[in-house]
């Protein structure tokens, strides 16, 4: 079966720092729920595994995925992975994923996903594909957001840094303008905490259903409303 | 004193009688056998590697993991079977087909490899550790695709064949052309008439998903170099045959037993890989071995139903006079041509595509395509493509009705072959026996007061606060069931004669052993009766006993309706053999010729006189113990019966469905159904019949359904989503009858099981698509659930 996705999501940080965890794939993965990198093959390829839970089909799928195409220019990577797993799931899927600037200096991650799965899950998964990777995509999102912002802010700390070196160093012209370079425009606001960024571990299932019900619930409110 | 007539004749509990089933007992106390029930020492439990994709090149498969799991025997691939030439076997429908997967799989959950262990849990864990490596191909699941001459080739191994067995085959993709009826005639008559009207509808794969799941236990004993086989099979006398001609074991050593059978339904009259994988398995490895498929297993991979594509077309008069049918079908049969029909009918009896009207001319063709779906086309509670031709030809009626503008209880009684016109040659070549279609409407018409539901109709159309849509639906059907006779009738060249062996004991009790086998149809009450009402010895004294290949005669089985027209008739025959010496015994005691002599209910007596007769409990004992001289003695018969004929069912139904405007929520109101199987033998086992049968009719047009994406991964097999209709969901039944005996049949008697199954569908259907007529709907497909119906009200502009 087919599913198209097409989200986006907000980053808290700015584009350069956004990018960097795009482009990197091993990074990349990380955000995936239950998913990592194994081994990178060559600059293009690598083989990585990810285990999903939908329904009552469990999967760890092991695959490849090959780098299509990646351009800073327009913060724009491309990607396919293909994966099987050995309970006789097997699942592709071809991204699109790039990134824009939003008006309050941080930026929206935009995802565009063609996944056709087969086997098990799409025997008894089918009915509930669509919710599913929107809850896997929604934790991938969150991770995603949380590195770059951790990026974001370490840049931002050297740039505070840097700026009160100058400060100090013309103290008797007044410090209007390091108060200025202390809160660079591009400071996503409001900056969030980065504390605790682990990259999740396999969904599970209990949780799954507990975010599926609850997002249910959430779509039957907003009708009423 | 002797006891009144009506007093002996209701002591034999015969034929007439609502006789309660005899096999109840045991199954209400859940002491049936059936064959998960059989349990042997040192038995062996087989379980199935499937396929996950629906189109690959199978890489590699790897066993080491799965045998290094505690229990775990053997796993056999069909590289194992190579060796033996079982890797693939026949079908009855002239193809072959895969029994393991050989280096390309076909459709998904098609057999790939088998595991064998010590218990079932240790066979399950085997099946989850075999690792498989496919290549995967492009998957074809439209039969439309499947004939574009850039479609993927599936069935490799047919590559260059152009002779199929059923004909030429145009394209690789290709099974057979199959056609009915005087084509040249039937252009001429659409060219020429003044009105025609087309329309295409699909009849969706179906599962008739019995409770029971397939599976067996083979036993092979290598000492005496026997194998008996318990299996779940609607003809197991034509397993033995086919066994032993695989296996090269004789037919003498091979047993075939088919137990108490949970439902059957067409479903379990193929011969299934797991089957073949069983008895090579104990073949192989000297021990018992059970399998036993789960549900999922058996909507996934078993024999379905229907998956017709049709085009029906109609020319008539102005004033509705039907002067020809013509019809078109693309038959999807999944990854190999494993139909359940008679060899010659590939598309089994569809040319009853007439139905009860009389069409001077008809032709239908239908070419059969494979697909990478599970093989099948069973006949699903019907007679091989019975149930098809009849919602083509019912639907088609009403489609015309509407162009024209005419009640379609009125154009129906226009185009019925009349009462004096039996036998009756219909355009595409069948006799039908006998009929008698007006009285059968006009009593159905009357029953539920049609002109007054058709004056609600018009009010409720009237109103447009009206929440609902009402739909009336007519069929008025006829059936050709009991296959069949055997110089048109065979499978795999084995006529489709039944059978029936008596033997009358000498205390006047007796056993009665059938080719036939009971899947729920309540045989060892109904034979019974029919052997009561024929040698006047109570049913209750009388045993019937099936499938067991080693006790009883040779058959073809029970399916197609064929068990009452056959085997019901070669009992008759075979108890009419034992009333003729049973004559010559009583005249040889009463000393009496036996010209003097008259049948009286349970006794021969001297003509006139009531007091010098002798029973036959008197007669059964003289025949072993004082035989006439020159006379053998016993008094047992064996009758193997040939049907001269096809019998024709009839009747008339009538569905009244209530539809939300809003939802699509459908309530049927009331069903009425009238069924005429001629000679009725147990009133009560028919009405439980028509009950089963229109309950299954209401899956199938309501719920039922086995879809496939775009990839062949089918969609819903499990019963979370296929619809199995139980007392919550089934409408209320209202059941009816005419007699109109079958004039070639030793009995009169027609069969009943599945005309309710293949009428009450377009029934149902003529109804949904009546509450929609005003709106210039035509047709649309079936299955109605409230979503497909709120898609259609939104496409008809009422649901928003």
């Amino acid at each position: 079966m087919e599913v198209n996705i097409d989200k986006q999501y907000p980053v808290a940080a700015g584009l350069d720092c956004a990018w960097q965890v795009l482009s990197d794939v091993t990074a990349l993965a990380t955000c995936m729920p239950g998913a990592q990198i194994t081994e990178q093959v060559d600059a293009t390829h690598y083989k990585g595994s990810v285990k999903v839970k939908v329904g009552p089909a469990v999967a760890a799928f092991a695959g490849d995925i090959e780098l299509l195409a990646i351009d800073p220019a327009t913060r724009t990577l491309t990607l396919l992975g293909k994966g099987a797993d050995k309970s006789g799931s097997s699942a592709s899927m071809r991204l699109e994923a790039s990134l824009v600037a939003a008006e309050d200096g941080s930026s929206t991650l935009v995802g565009k996903a063609a996944v056709i799965i087969n086997g098990k899950f799409a025997q008894f998964g089918g009915r509930m594909m669509a919710s599913v990777s929107d809850v896997i995509l929604a934790q991938f999102a969150v991770t995603f957001s949380q590195k770059a912002q951790a990026l974001q802010e370490a840049a931002d700390a050297e740039r505070v840094a840097a700026a009160t070196a100058t400060a100090t160093a013309t103290a008797a012209e007044g410090s209007t303008a390091s108060a200025a370079a202390s809160t660079p425009a591009s400071t996503p606001s409001p900056a969030k905490p980065a504390a605790a960024i682990s990259a999740p571990k396999e969904l599970n299932a209990l949780a799954l259903v507990w975010m599926m019900l609850r997002n249910f619930l959430a779509g039957l409110f907003g009708r009423k409303a | 004193m002797n006891a009144p007539l009506n007093e002996r004749e209701k002591a034999l509990m015969g034929m007439g009688e609502s006789r309660l089933r005899k096999e109840d007992a045991r199954f209400i106390q859940g002491k049936g056998n059936y064959v998960d029930d059989i349990k042997l020492p040192g038995m062996l439990h087989m379980d199935i590697v499937r396929a996950s994709v629906a189109h690959a090149r199978i890489k590699r498969i790897n066993k080491e993991a799965a045998l290094k799991i505690p229990g775990v025997i053997a796993v056999l691939t069909a590289e194992d079977l190579k060796p033996l030439k079982l890797h693939w076997m026949p079908t009855l429908a002239g193809d072959v087909q895969a029994v393991l997967a050989d280096e390309k799989v076909h459709f998904q959950m098609q057999e790939v490899a088998v595991v064998i262990a010590e218990d079932r849990y240790a066979a399950a864990d085997g099946v989850e550790a075999v690792e498989v490596e496919y290549e995967e191909l492009v998957a074809v699941v439209d039969p439309f695709e499947a004939l574009k001459p850039d479609a993927p080739v599936l069935r490799e191994d047919l590559l260059g064949k152009t002779e199929g067995a059923h004909g030429k085959r145009y394209h690789p993709n290709h099974i057979f052309t199959w056609d009915a009826g005087d084509k040249e005639a039937t252009d001429a008559a659409f060219a020429s008439a003044p009105v025609t009207v087309t329309q295409d509808m699909f009849y969706p794969r179906v599962h008739p998903c019995p409770l029971e799941t397939c599976g067996a236990v083979a036993s092979f004993d290598p000492v005496r170099g026997e194998l008996t086989t318990w299996l779940t099979s609607q003809a197991p006398h034509v397993v033995r045959t086919v066994v032993s001609m695989l296996s090269g074991i004789p037919e003498s050593k091979v047993r075939i037993i088919s137990p108490d059978i949970g439902g059957g339904f067409g479903n379990k009259v193929p011969i299934y890989p797991g089957y073949v994988c069983a008895i090579v398995a104990s073949i192989v490895l000297g021990r018992p071995v059970k399998w036993v498929e789960d549900r999922i297993e058996n909507l996934s991979s078993t024999g379905f139903a229907r998956d017709y594509h049709m085009t029906g077309e109609l020319a008539a008069t102005a004033d509705g006079k039907i002067l020809a049918l013509r019809t078109n079908v693309i038959a999807d049969h999944g990854a190999f041509d494993a139909c359940a029909d008679p060899s010659k009918f590939p598309a089994g009896m569809f040319h009853i595509c007439t139905g009860s009207y009389d069409i001077k001319a008809a032709y239908c063709k239908v070419d059969g395509v494979y697909t990478n779906k599970a093989p099948g086309g069973v006949a699903y509670r019907c007679s091989f493509r019975v149930t098809e031709a009849v919602y083509l030809v019912e639907r088609m009626i009403d489609v015309l009705a509407q162009k024209l503008n005419i009640d379609k209880a009125v154009i129906r009684s226009r185009n019925f072959i009349q009462e004096e016109q039996f036998p009756y040659r219909s355009a595409t070549g069948f006799d039908y026996d006998s009929g008698n279609y007006q009285p059968a409407l006009d009593k159905a018409l009357a029953a539920v007061d049609y002109a007054g539901l058709r004056a609600e109709q018009a009010a409720k159309r009237a109103d447009p606060d009206c929440p609902t849509l009402m739909g009336i639906g007519l069929v008025t059907f006829t059936e050709v069931v009991g296959a069949g006779p055997s110089k048109i009738c065979d499978i795999l060249g084995v006529g489709m004669f039944d059978s029936c062996e008596i033997r009358v004991h000498p205390t006047g009790s007796a056993i009665a052993r059938m080719g036939t086998i009971s899947q729920g149809q309540g045989h060892q009450t109904t034979y019974a009766q029919i052997i009561a009402t024929e040698l006047g010895l109570s049913s209750e004294l009388i045993q019937v006993e099936e499938g067991d290949t080693h006790t009883a005669p040779y058959g073809l089985g029970t399916y197609g309706s064929r068990s009452t027209p056959v085997a019901g008739a070669a009992i008759a025959m075979a108890a009419r053999k034992i009333h003729a010496k049973a004559k010559k015994i009583a005249a040889h005691l009463l000393e009496v010729s036996e010209a003097d002599l008259e049948w009286e209910i349970d006794r021969f007596k001297l003509r006139g006189n009531d007091d010098k007769f002798k029973t036959m409990k008197d007669i059964a004992w003289a025949a072993y113990n004082q035989p006439p001289p020159g006379l053998e003695p016993g008094l047992e018969a064996v009758h193997y019966y040939d049907p001269p004929n096809f019998t024709f069912p009839f009747g008339a139904y009538v569905c009244v469905v209530d539809i939300d405007k809003g939802t699509g929520e459908t309530k049927i109101r009331r069903f009425y159904a009238l069924d005429d199987c001629g000679t009725r033998i147990n009133p009560m086992i028919i009405e439980g019949q028509i009950h089963g049968g229109l309950t299954e009719g209401f899956a199938v047009a309501m719920g039922q359904l086995l879809s496939f994406d775009k990839q062949g991964n089918i969609q819903g097999n499990s019963l979370m989503d296929y619809f199995l209709p139980t007392a919550v969901e089934t409408p209320h039944w209202e059941t009816d009858f005419t007699v109109t005996p079958s004039p070639h049949h030793p009995l009169g008697a027609k069969g009943v099981a599945e005309s309710p199954h293949v009428a009450s569908i377009p029934t149902f259907s003529n109804a949904m698509v009546d509450a929609f007529a005003h709106l210039g709907v035509t047709h649309f497909d079936m299955p109605y659930s409230a979503f497909r119906v709120w898609k259609q009200l939104k496409a008809s502009g009422i649901a928003h």
